[in-house]
């Protein structure tokens, strides 16, 4: 008997004597000790952000009698002169489109790796 | 048709979908349960507690399996590194327990006397050259895939490969067709 075939007879014994071992319920209790999947981790936090959001609206208005500062600070706004509402609504859009282009940033980042 | 693992693994990636990592679990989970069977000298319990810790923990790394490699054989060095954890915190292996052993081998495709001396003679190799015996000759693993499960030069896998089949082959002389 050759090399080769000697070789081939000794993998064949080792991979014969490794059966297929059947599930017998180990892919479910697998299932079972996996983390709970995001979309509904993310769901859940969606619920939980739009609650407390909620409720600190309510506690503002309560708080606020009735949401009269917001009526107060418009008037204040109102009275501005225009070179300082413009300049406070360039600075803000700047803001926002600063923290977009960052949360964009991280995402193609996040997805990337 | 048939999905291919990068297929399932893409779905899981993008859409974090169980079902389609529970079909990975299928189809894997017998060659890694047998391998984790043979490192832990047939101690069932202890293979497949190490078998489930290795697929949860493919799950919550499985943004790292970048597809350079077989999804099998990264989840043989997963199941691998669990192994050793494992065995470096008990210190010690338990013995061979031949009734499990006998129990869980199907005594229709081969001869259960040469079974016996298979494994009894696995049994007696060093871990490095039982580990890469199984990975190269029983699990079809390259020498190349093994070196990456084993983290271990190539040249090592080789020299262990060689070494484990010869001492088999000793072992088992009276067995081999002339």
């Amino acid at each position: 008997m050759d090399k080769n075939s000697q070789e081939d007879w000794l993998d064949r014994q080792l991979r014969d004597a490794a059966p297929y071992i059947d599930d017998g319920g180990f892919t479910a209790r697998v299932l079972q000790r996996l983390p709970r999947p995001r979309r509904q981790r993310e769901s859940l936090r969606a619920v939980i952000l739009l609650g407390i959001t909620l409720f600190a609206s309510a506690l503002a208005y309560v708080l606020s009698d009735g949401g009269r500062f917001i009526s107060v600070n418009v008037e204040r706004l109102a009275t501005l002169p225009m070179l300082w509402l413009f300049t406070l609504a360039l600075g803000s859009g700047i803001l926002v489109t600063v923290a977009g282009l960052f949360a964009a940033i991280s995402k193609s980042r996040e997805l990337q790796s | 048709m048939e999905l291919t693992d990068a297929d399932l693994v893409t779905r899981v990636l993008v859409d974090d979908d169980q079902h389609a990592f529970g079909e990975l679990v299928r189809r894997h989970q017998s060659s890694v349960r047998g391998l984790l069977r043979q490192l832990t000298r047939a101690d069932l319990a202890l293979a497949d507690d190490l078998a489930q810790e290795a697929f949860v923990r493919a799950y919550k790394n499985i943004r790292s399996f970048r597809g350079e490699a077989r999804f099998s054989t990264w989840l043989y060095r997963i199941a691998y590194n669990c192994f050793r954890e494992d065995a470096r915190r008990r210190k010690e292996l338990v013995g061979i327990d031949e009734a499990q052993l006998e129990a869980q081998q199907d005594p229709q495709t081969v001869d259960p006397g040469l079974r016996h001396d298979l494994m009894h003679a696995l049994s007696l190799l060093p871990l490095h050259e039982k580990t890469a015996v199984l990975l190269c000759c029983q699990n079809g693993l390259s020498h190349d895939e093994a070196a990456r499960v084993l983290d271990i030069p190539l040249g090592t896998v080789k020299t262990n490969v060689l070494r484990g089949r010869e001492k088999l082959k000793r072992a088992l002389a009276a067995w081999r067709p002339n």
